[in-house]
């Protein structure tokens, strides 16, 4: 059964006001490109109400198909055929709804219109109660997909599924599982979660046991290191004593001692062939020293004869030459001697007269200093007299009284005299004479004479004792008196004087004093003046140095005066005739020097020749002194002999000594040596070694490493058993679940089978090598591509509207198939594809448009300007269109 | 020496001391290296019993060469503490050497504490005079792989005045073993050719007559699954000039067992089980059992079940290895799960692929057993 739109016509439909309507709509492809907002969607909505809106429903759909605004009545009219019948289907909707259904036999009018539409599309019949809901639309709601509804890969709904049960069910005869299909699956699932995660990863027991057994692998690796560490050194101590033996053996071995002895016997006789070479080489030397000896005295001998005859012709011509100079020499000698004499005699001449004249000079300088020194010693007598005169006068000037001094004195004295007064006018006086030895004064011996009594006095005159007692006043004065005396003594006595009249006298004596003083020292200055001669200096004390510093004895004054001028013109006269003589001697002098010069080269050449000659002659006598001289020839002959005889015996020593070659003999005994201590080391080093090696193995060795590799190898055997008893386990879990998976899938693939299989073309030309699956209510769920199985719902967006058009395109081609009516239409689809997957589809929709009509609405000129198909365009009717 | 001239001693051997188990469990593991000391006690005893002043270990005393001190104290103290002298011979798991096991054995008998031991240690070749007259050849092992034949030393050594003389070696009979073992190899008749009287051998877990003069003791406690006469030690009297007497007693405390049984239904397998259980003392038995044949996959279902919730409690220890018994699937078995749909499709794709010969037929097959038990296991659900 074939359904194909042929002619849409829409008023007062949203935005379709005047009427607009698609014409020429055929079998096959039809494309209608128009911008956006042309209206494309709203034709398809309109298609929709048309075919599945019950015409009076008002509903919130239907209300919103009236332009806004406007209260007029949407109207669709849609002329189609099934099987090629034509069929016209108008609908009026909200204001004076209307339906009419017509073919060229029949019309139907209102419900039964509506019902003879159902039949005719197998649509639900009450769409219109759940109108917006696409899945109310039937079959070709399905396949008339809107714009974004093919985004999502969703299922059919109810009835298309009941249609498609209906249909395939006796195919598929058989069912998805019943409870125990649950129970079975949810406890494998359990078990598999136990192993496996969900993208079946290992986890759970499979990781702990593998987790164990790579762990008990590692403990066992390194048990079985530590234990073979241990077996090592069990073997390298093995090694090393065995070594060590072999080392002992080495260092005992007898062939290298005997060697060595050899070689040390070798060493002396080269020793002994080097000793010999060396005196051979002495030997030779002597000889050939004694041979060059020889040789040499002849050659000096013939030397110093040739010498001596050349220095004899020399000396031969040069003293002929002499003798013709050597007279004018002579002459010229003896004038020059002449005038030396001469010279000399004038010298010594001007030399007395000089002496004269400084003796004359000196004598009187020393009179002129006498006299000064003599004149200088009676004014320092005088001097002495007059500082002495001073001092006395000084002494005396300083005895002078200070007058307030004298006032004190001159007042104690004053206070004596008024003492005295008192005293003699208040005194007892008592006059003594006769015997008085009988008579004691207060026990003294008293002696005859006047007494004045100034105090108590006790006076015995044999046994009689008197007893007299002055007035008190008299014994005061007396008192007094005796004070002021004291005073004025004291006074006195600080100035050295008796009484008070001495002082007045001495003051008077003093002021005279310190004028003469004064009148002595100008004489003292007068008699110090200075003198040029004696380099004295004014003042006494000058003086007085000078005097003291005078030699003690007195010089003898010279006697006479000299007489200076004479001596003076006796040194004039001798020094004109020294300069006389001078000249004279000088003249001749050079008349020699000049005759000297002369001679001088024939005299050098002279005793040059006669030397050389003297030498020559010296040394042929002492060459001829020489023991070996005489018999010079023959033991020169003999000499030559034995320093040949000295070289061929040298030359054959030094063969010997050449076979036994020290040095190599010595580096063969080093050899020996190195390698006998070489041996003792390494025994030495091994020794060490095995004793580390046996405390590696004391300690190590007691640590049951053995025993624990044993255990430890055991263990990860056992859990490598575990790990493969897990392995085998969560391998059989996984195969029954994967296999349980397998089947339901299978079983979901053949109910759904048919569309897969119909799909199965095209998408394999979308991805090549990619199978389907389809969930129980026939929506496509998964893809499987090679091993990996993709849930739709995480494709992309582009691929999910691909899908979702395949699908419908497989769902179309089984109904019709199935004998329903069917009609594809996209609005815009493939915007999400890229170029080449919009190619793609382009060919798998002109493909299916083979089979049914297809309308494709879109607004991408340039993606769908050059399909092949049938171009439609919108035109607005002006007028009432006939058909 | 007894006056009638005949001398007693305990032969035995391959204690192997030490010996880890590492695939048991632990508990199970302590138990196995008791009983392994217990042994030690247990010839002592018998040793006393039956007046053997004598005990010949030949060779593996211990397991390795480096066991643990634990094991050193615990074989040195349960052997001294006998009136029995012990005469130990190295062999090829705890062979001498300088620095080694012994020196540590050595170090921890009365030797080290100045006291006079029971214990001799044989680490030379030297022949020791046991008794008045009664010579002991030992032939101990020096390295862990011994190309010579230990024993050839015998035919030479001197043993000035003996009346009996006795070897003690380690190793395997010439042409003796199947597997081919090439080490220490000893002639069959080195106890004629050396002229002993006795030659007691040690590595053979199993008790075994070489000859009237020439036995392996064997193990006295069973170590391994293997079928050979092992867990007894041998009572030897040796009389000069006549065969010895020889006597075998148990010491084993574990029997370990090997059954390969083919089983061809549950009720077979069951009654097998009976039988089995009713000859042996469960609790000291380690059993290693092959199943194998073909049965209902129902039936092995019920086999393994029986197995996993009875007879492993009832044993010290099982080892199964039941991969060669198929559980075949009957028709019965598909057809039920057939009305289950889906469950009937996967289990006809494990069934094809157990039949196949693809490498995941195994890994198939115990799938489909599984998809079984869980579909069977309805009721529990």
């Amino acid at each position: 059964m074939t359904l194909r739109i042929c002619r849409i016509t829409v008023e007062n439909f949203r935005k379709f006001r005047d009427p607009v309507t698609i014409d020429g709509l055929t079998d096959g492809l039809n494309i209608l490109i128009e911008p956006n907002e042309a209206g494309k969607s709203t034709l398809l909505e309109a298609l929709r109400a048309a075919f599945f809106i019950h015409y009076n429903a008002n509903t919130k759909t239907t209300k919103s198909y009236a332009p806004h605004g406007d209260k007029v009545a949407p109207k669709i009219n849609v002329d189609f055929t099934i099987d090629n019948a034509p069929w016209s289907i108008t609908k009026r909707f909200l204001k004076n709804p209307s339906i009419e259904v017509t073919n060229p036999h029949s019309r139907a009018q209102g419900t039964g219109a509506e019902e003879r539409l159902h039949e005719l599309l197998g649509s639900t019949k009450d769409a219109g109660k759940k109108s917006g809901d696409t899945n109310s639309y039937g079959i070709l709601g399905l396949l008339w997909i809107g714009q974004t509804e093919a985004l999502s890969v969703s299922a059919p709904d109810l009835v298309i599924r009941e249609t498609v049960s209906s249909i395939l069910e006796a195919e598929v005869g058989a069912v998805l599982g019943g409870p125990a299909w649950k129970r079975v699956h949810d406890r494998i699932e359990d078990q598999y979660g136990q192993f496996w995660t969900a993208t079946g990863k290992e986890k759970g027991r499979l990781t702990e046991a593998r987790k164990a057994a790579e762990d008990a692998q590692t403990t066992a690796a390194e048990a079985k290191a530590r234990l073979q560490a241990l077996e090592d050194s069990f073997f390298d101590l093995e090694q090393a004593r065995t070594r060590l033996k072999l080392a002992r053996r080495d260092i005992a071995d007898e062939t290298d001692i005997q060697a060595r002895k050899t070689l040390e016997k070798d060493l002396e006789t080269a020793r002994a062939a080097a000793q010999i070479l060396a005196t051979r080489r002495a030997e030779k030397e002597a000889a050939t020293g004694t041979e060059k000896a020889l040789t040499d005295l002849r050659t000096r001998h013939q030397t110093a004869f040739t010498a001596r005859e050349a220095a004899e012709a020399v000396l031969t011509k040069a003293r002929d030459r002499r003798r013709t100079v050597a007279a004018d020499v002579i002459a010229a000698r003896e004038k020059s001697v002449r005038t030396a004499e001469t010279l000399e005699q004038a010298r010594l001449a001007q030399r007395q007269a000089r002496a004269a004249l400084t003796e004359g000079k000196n004598r009187h300088d020393a009179l002129r200093r006498h006299k000064a020194i003599a004149a200088a010693k009676t004014r320092f007598t005088d001097l002495a007299k007059l500082e002495q005169q001073l001092q006395q006068a000084t002494a005396l000037s300083r005895t002078l009284i200070p007058p307030d001094a004298l006032a004190t004195l001159i007042k104690h004295d004053k206070k004596v005299t008024e003492a005295e007064i008192r005293v003699t006018v208040g005194a007892t006086l008592l006059t003594l004479s006769g015997d008085t030895s009988a008579v004691t004064f207060d026990g003294q011996p008293a002696t005859p004479g006047e007494y004045s009594l100034t105090r108590d006095i006790t006076i015995r005159v044999g046994d009689t004792e008197l007893r007299l007692r002055p007035p008190a006043s008299a014994a005061s004065a007396e008192q007094d008196l005796s004070e002021a005396r004291r005073k004025r003594d004291q006074a006195l006595e600080d100035f050295g004087v008796s009484t008070l009249t001495e002082a007045r006298l001495r003051n008077d004596r003093a002021h005279e004093a310190a004028a003469e003083c004064r009148t002595l020292a100008a004489r003292i200055d007068a008699a110090t003046p200075a003198d040029d001669i004696l380099n004295l200096k004014s003042g006494p004390q000058a003086l007085k140095a000078f005097i003291a510093g005078l030699p003690a004895e007195n010089t003898v004054p010279p006697t006479e005066t000299p007489d200076l001028p004479a001596l003076s013109k006796a040194v004039e006269q001798a020094d004109s005739a020294f300069s006389q003589a001078d000249g004279a001697h000088q003249s001749a002098m050079e008349a020699l020097r000049r005759l000297e010069t002369e001679d001088a080269p024939l005299a050098a050449a002279e005793a040059g020749a006669q030397s050389d000659l003297s030498n020559a002659t010296a040394q042929i006598s002492e060459l001829e002194k020489h023991p070996d001289f005489p018999t010079l020839t023959e033991a020169l002959a003999q000499a030559g002999k034995r320093a040949a005889e000295a070289a061929t015996a040298l030359e054959e020593a030094t063969r010997n000594a050449t076979v036994h070659d020290q040095d190599t003999i010595l580096r063969k005994i080093a050899t020996i040596d190195a390698r006998a201590r070489t041996a003792q080391e390494t025994c030495r080093r091994l020794e060490t070694e095995i004793a580390k090696l046996e405390g590696t193995i004391e300690s190590e060795g007691g640590k049951g490493l053995a025993e624990r590799e044993a255990a430890a190898r055991e263990a990860a055997e056992a859990s490598e058993a575990t790990l493969h008893r897990v392995t085998e386990d969560a391998e059989t879990i996984r195969l029954l679940r994967n296999t349980l998976e397998e089947s339901r899938r299978e079983t979901s693939a053949r109910f759904t089978g048919p569309v897969a299989e119909r799909m199965k073309r095209t998408i394999n030309r979308l991805m090549p090598g990619s199978d389907l699956s389809f969930s129980e209510d026939l929506a496509l769920e998964t893809i499987v591509r090679g091993d990996m199985t993709e849930d739709c719902a995480t494709l992309s967006r582009g691929t999910q509207e691909q899908l979702a058009i395949l699908t419908r395109i497989a769902f179309a081609d089984m109904l019709r198939e199935q004998g329903l009516p069917v009609s594809l239409i996209l609005d815009d689809p493939l915007v999400y594809s890229d170029d080449g997957r919009l190619e793609l589809l382009t060919d798998i929709i002109s493909d299916a448009a083979k089979r049914m009509q297809v309308i494709l609405l879109t607004c991408r000129d340039r993606a769908f300007r050059h399909v092949t198909g049938n171009h439609v365009s919108l035109s607005i009717a002006h007028s009432e269109t006939t058909h | 020496m007894t006056d009638s001239g005949v001398m007693k001693l305990i032969h035995t051997a391959d204690w192997q001391l030490g010996k880890p188990y590492g695939r048991f469990t632990p508990d199970l593991r302590a138990a196995l290296t008791d009983a392994r000391f217990e042994a030690i006690d247990t010839i002592g005893r018998a040793a006393t019993e039956h007046g053997a002043r004598h005990v010949l270990v030949a060779g593996d005393i211990f397991d390795t060469e480096g066991p643990e001190d634990r094991t050193i104290v615990q074989a040195v103290t349960r052997m001294e503490r006998h009136p029995c002298r012990w005469w130990l011979l190295p062999g090829n798991h705890d062979f001498a050497r300088n620095g080694g096991l012994w020196d540590r054995v050595r170090a921890k008998t009365g030797t080290a504490t100045g006291t006079d031991s029971k214990i001799t240690i044989l680490a030379t070749a030297e022949p020791h005079e046991l008794e008045d007259g009664v010579w002991l050849l030992p032939a101990p092992l020096t390295h862990r792989h011994n190309l010579d034949d230990p024993t050839e030393a015998f035919d030479t050594t001197e043993t000035p005045g003996a009346r009996l003389r006795i070897g003690l070696a380690h190793g395997s009979i010439r042409n003796f073993s199947s597997h081919g073992e090439t080490n220490n190899q000893i002639p069959p008749d080195r106890a004629r050719r050396a002229n002993l009287d006795y030659l007691a051998l040690g590595d053979w877990h199993g008790v075994l007559r070489i000859d009237a003069r020439t036995w392996y003791a064997g193990t006295p406690e069973t170590d391994r699954f293997q079928n050979n006469d092992s867990g007894h030690a041998l009572l030897v009297d040796v009389t000069p000039g006549a065969e010895p007497d020889i006597t075998s007693f148990r010491t084993g405390r574990f029997h370990w067992l090997i059954r390969d049984w083919t089983v061809s239904d549950a009720a077979a397998f069951s009654a097998d089980c009976a039988a089995l259980l009713a000859e042996i003392n469960a609790p000291d038995t380690l059993l290693q059992l092959t199943l194998a044949g073909i049965t209902d996959l129902s039936d092995r279902v019920a086999i393994l079940t029986q197995i996993e919730s009875d007879l492993v409690h009832r044993l010290r220890f099982l080892d199964l290895r039941a991969d060669d018994l198929v559980g075949r699937p009957t028709e019965n078995d598909l057809a039920s799960l057939d009305v289950e749909g889906t469950l009937g499709i996967a289990a006809h794709k494990l069934n094809a692929l157990s039949q196949s010969d693809r490498p995941e037929a195994r890994i198939a097959r115990r799938a489909l057993e599984r998809l079984l038990v869980e579909y069977n296991r309805e009721d529990q659900a």
